[in-house]
């Protein structure tokens, strides 16, 4: 493993492991307000024992989330020295926002985890509140960074060097808002049915059953409206990506020969040798049409760049596939969601699905980064700068690869056995209490 | 505007030493023998620690921020010729977090998976305890060298010596101590209290011990400290003010005047960390081909504006929220879910 590929590697990873954490930050507090707030409002202990559950779940992610977070700020400048001396002065900005925002919420979930009796009630809940509106708007300074990876704004760029820069165009880049829109609802639907596919499966257990089915509603809910909503937003995201990346757009569809009424393919594996799709199912005119509106539109082929400019083109191809099969299935699910719940059941086969989904939202999410970061290769800042020329001179990253790899890995056993000790304890609990 | 920075640089650094400092201590007592005490102390550092350690921890992050945004001339030689050591950090800090946090929410409370998070979780303490001086101890030894490219000499030899293995161990006791002198005044457990009582006395004694030891180990060093430390007045009245305020600290301590012996030992720390700045500012970083200082390295004026805003608007928040927060559990009596 060469040095350049280890730090990519080491990125990728860290980045896809705090990812998961993130999500859950992001999302899981509004969920147990919800929760906490019908507890407040009727008065009924399952509520309550509902939002104590989801509570020590998530101040074990929370904990993962941090540490996580924290790796990644160093790790920012231990593989990409050279991205950060230049980017930081124009980007930095919503970085540095985003650690106020980490800072009330590190004070918001003290108060919430350990204020139970000490405050108004609902003060108390306020905290609560707090902890996820400051986690989703790190979440949007954060991907804000990612959207001027993409679309590179707010600066001059001359001999190598940044100047006239401006911060607050920089954040407002051209790709953050499809960006940060597109991953909140994605975080809201992986994360909603993440726990809504626990709780069926706890359901199906057999044990208290009206508990875990008043817990699937209140997470699906969540997870369903946005599972409705993504589709568009990913339709918006893919049109910026046209305008914006006409090449990352390409690699996404396998789209090789510019052309006009160009398809969509369902499936299949492009060749690059060719430079043809294998084994897809072209829906002709279709990518013209989502990418122009029009399905007579041109869309410019990956032949318009030299070579080195490609990104890898199977990758970004099957990641795209994967992200948007998931949101298909996904936004399926939702509907039938909310059609039993009108009909007031649900059958087994459709809570065993939900069983099966618990990982797909989450699959997703890796995807889609996937398909934003090995689609801008080779440029770590699109068009300015190259990933080659941003890493450490630093060698032997492999170890540091390995390092963190192994570190990792035991991090998340010891998660998921905590987690699944929770679970058994929280239902021995339930049987008691209710 | 870079001297609003600077503060801030200062501030938050400060308040990482002295409350993240406390944390990262109480993990080191609690590798200490306690005898039939193991488990009130472990409880008694699981309430203190609990509500705050996120909020005391994000004080690190902020720094990097700051340094990041605000002075990449600083930061990316920081990361690219301390590396190791940054690495080792990181390592501390994940277990550090992560056992601390499952040890408190382990839903099954047997002992001996308790074991091991306790011995994770204060191992790693005094592991990051240790790599923080020794990252400290390299910002100013001049080895760090932005020209070679012997891979010894660019990625080792900036940080291994025995003056910064020194600091590293400084540090270990200075947490200790403020823990100790903490935790104090966080039990009426005359037991307890007796128990930590004893091991701030130690750890008073292993901080002095411990300086000397830095002053002896900067004898190989390109400047050693003691010829710097005392040519320099200020520096000099630091040194002495700071060593003499233990007589105060014990004064305070016999009279159970909780609140001003911790204001005390925060002041003794508080008086090293700027001995410290006094001795390098406004340098940041002594490299092999000169000083980088804070005002070369800083980013653009743009970005310095955008970052003293963020931290002017995020202390109106961070602040009063905080206050909240210590008020809210540093009143008496605690229960939890
Ligand atoms: C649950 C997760 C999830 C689901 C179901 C979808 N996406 Fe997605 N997608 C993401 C999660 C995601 C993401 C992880 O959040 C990304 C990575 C970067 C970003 O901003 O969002 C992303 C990126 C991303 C990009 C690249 C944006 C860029 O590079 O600027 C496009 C074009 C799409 N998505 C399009 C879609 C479409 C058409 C979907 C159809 C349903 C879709 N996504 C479903
Ligand atoms: C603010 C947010 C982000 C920043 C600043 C960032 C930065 C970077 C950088 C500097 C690289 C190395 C250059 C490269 O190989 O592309 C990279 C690569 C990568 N990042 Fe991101 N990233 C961000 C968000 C994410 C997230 C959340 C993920 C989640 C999974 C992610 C996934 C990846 C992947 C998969 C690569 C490897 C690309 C490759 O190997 O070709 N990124 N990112
Ligand atoms: C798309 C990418 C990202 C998203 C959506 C995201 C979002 C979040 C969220 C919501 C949290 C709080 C998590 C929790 O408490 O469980 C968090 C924690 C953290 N993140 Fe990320 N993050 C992303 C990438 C990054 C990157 C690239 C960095 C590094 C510069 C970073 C640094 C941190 C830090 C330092 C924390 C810990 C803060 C604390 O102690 O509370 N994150 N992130």
């Amino acid at each position: 493993m060469d040095d350049l590929l280890a730090a990519r590697s080491t990125m990728a990873f860290s980045l896809g492991f705090h990812i998961i954490f993130a999500s859950v930050g992001m999302t899981m507090p509004f969920f147990m307000s919800a929760a906490h707030y019908l507890h407040l409002k009727t008065g009924k202990p399952v509520y309550l024992e509902l939002t104590k559950m989801w509570l020590k779940g998530v101040a074990i992610l929370f904990a993962v989330g941090a540490v996580s977070g924290t790796v990644l700020s160093f790790e920012l400048g231990l593989l990409w020295p050279e991205f950060m001396k230049h980017a930081m002065p124009v980007i930095g900005m919503p970085f540095s926002w985003e650690g106020t925002a980490f800072f009330l919420e590190a004070v918001a979930i003290g108060l919430f985890l350990y204020g139970w009796e000490r405050m108004n009630k609902w003060v108390h809940w306020a905290t609560g509140l707090v902890v996820g509106i400051a986690g989703f708007s790190s979440g949007i300074f954060v991907v804000a960074v990612n959207g001027w990876m993409n679309a590179p704004t707010g600066f001059d760029w001359v001999d190598g060097a940044a100047v006239n820069i401006d911060p607050v165009a920089a954040m407002f880049n051209e790709a953050w808002l499809h960006q940060t829109m597109h991953m909140q609802v994605a975080a809201m639907q992986a994360v909603g049915f993440a726990v809504a596919g626990i709780h069926a499966a706890l359901y199906l257990k057999g044990k208290a059953k009206e508990f875990h089915l008043r817990a699937l509603k209140i997470a699906l809910t969540f997870g369903a409206v946005a599972s409705l909503l993504q589709p568009l937003v990913g339709h918006f995201a893919g049109q910026r990506v046209a305008e914006l990346q006409p090449a990352k757009l390409a690699a996404m569809e396998g789209h090789f020969k510019t052309s006009k009424q160009a398809p969509l393919w369902i499936g299949g594996i492009p060749d690059v040798e060719t430079q043809e799709m294998k084994w897809g199912i072209p829906l002709p005119g279709m990518l013209s049409f989502i990418a122009y509106d029009d399905v007579n539109a041109e869309v410019r082929g990956l032949e318009e760049w030299p070579r080195e400019e490609w990104p890898p083109v199977v990758i970004t191809h099957v990641a795209f596939q994967i992200m948007v099969g998931i949101g298909g299935v996904l936004a399926v699910l939702s509907l039938l969601f909310f059609y039993f719940w009108r009909k007031g059941n649900f059958p087994p086969w459709f809570l065993w699905t939900l069983v099966f989904s618990v990982p797909l939202g989450m699959i997703a999410i890796e995807a889609g980064w996937t398909v934003t970061e090995v689609g801008r290769q080779p440029w770590i800042v699109y068009g300015v700068m190259k990933t080659k020329d941003a890493v450490t001179p630093v060698p032997g990253m492999q170890y540091h690869f390995y390092l963190f790899l192994v570190l990792y890995f035991l991090l998340a056993v010891a998660t998921v056995w905590l987690f699944k000790r929770q679970i058994q304890v929280a239902q021995k609990r339930l049987e008691d209490v209710l | 505007m870079i001297e609003i920075l600077l503060f801030f640089i200062g501030a938050s650094l400060l308040l990482y030493v002295l409350l993240g400092g406390s944390d990262y201590g109480a993990g080191i007592l609690e590798m200490l023998p306690a005898g039939k005490l193991r488990e009130a102390q472990k409880h008694l550092i699981n309430e203190a620690m609990g509500p705050v350690w996120e909020a005391n921890h994000v004080w690190l992050i902020v720094l990097v921020v700051i340094l990041f945004m605000g002075f990449p001339g600083v930061f990316v030689p920081l990361m690219t010729y301390l590396h190791v050591p940054m690495l080792a950090l990181l390592v501390g800090i994940v277990i550090r977090g992560a056992t601390f946090t499952f040890r408190h929410y382990d839903a099954v409370q047997e002992e001996k998976s308790q074991r091991v998070y306790t011995w994770l979780f204060s191992g790693s303490s005094i592991w990051t305890a240790f790599w923080l001086g020794v990252i400290a101890a390299s910002l100013g030894r001049g080895l760090i060298d932005v020209e070679t490219r012997d891979v010894w000499s660019a990625y080792f030899a900036p940080w291994i010596g025995w003056y910064p293995a020194a600091v590293g161990v400084f540090v270990i006791c200075i947490f200790a101590f403020l823990a100790s002198v903490y935790l104090i005044g966080e039990t009426e457990e005359p037991e307890l209290r007796r128990l930590f009582l004893r091991r701030a006395a130690v750890f008073n004694v292993l901080v002095v011990l411990a300086g000397g030891l830095v002053f002896a180990a900067s004898y190989g060093e390109k400047e050693n400290l003691p010829a710097v430390f005392f040519a320099h007045p200020l520096t000099l009245g630091v040194l002495v003010v700071a060593t003499g305020l233990f007589v105060a600290l014990w004064v305070f301590v016999q009279k159970h005047r909780t609140a001003l012996t911790r204001i005390v030992a925060a002041g003794q720390v508080t008086l090293i960390l700027l001995g410290w700045w006094l001795l390098y500012a406004p340098n940041a970083l002594i490299t092999a081909q000169g000083k980088i200082n804070f005002y070369e390295a800083a980013a653009p004026e743009a970005t310095l504006w955008q970052l003293v805003l963020a931290l002017l608007v995020g202390s109106c928040f961070i602040f009063p929220s905080l206050f909240f927060l210590l008020k809210v559990f540093k009143t008496k009596g605690r229960e939890e879910f």
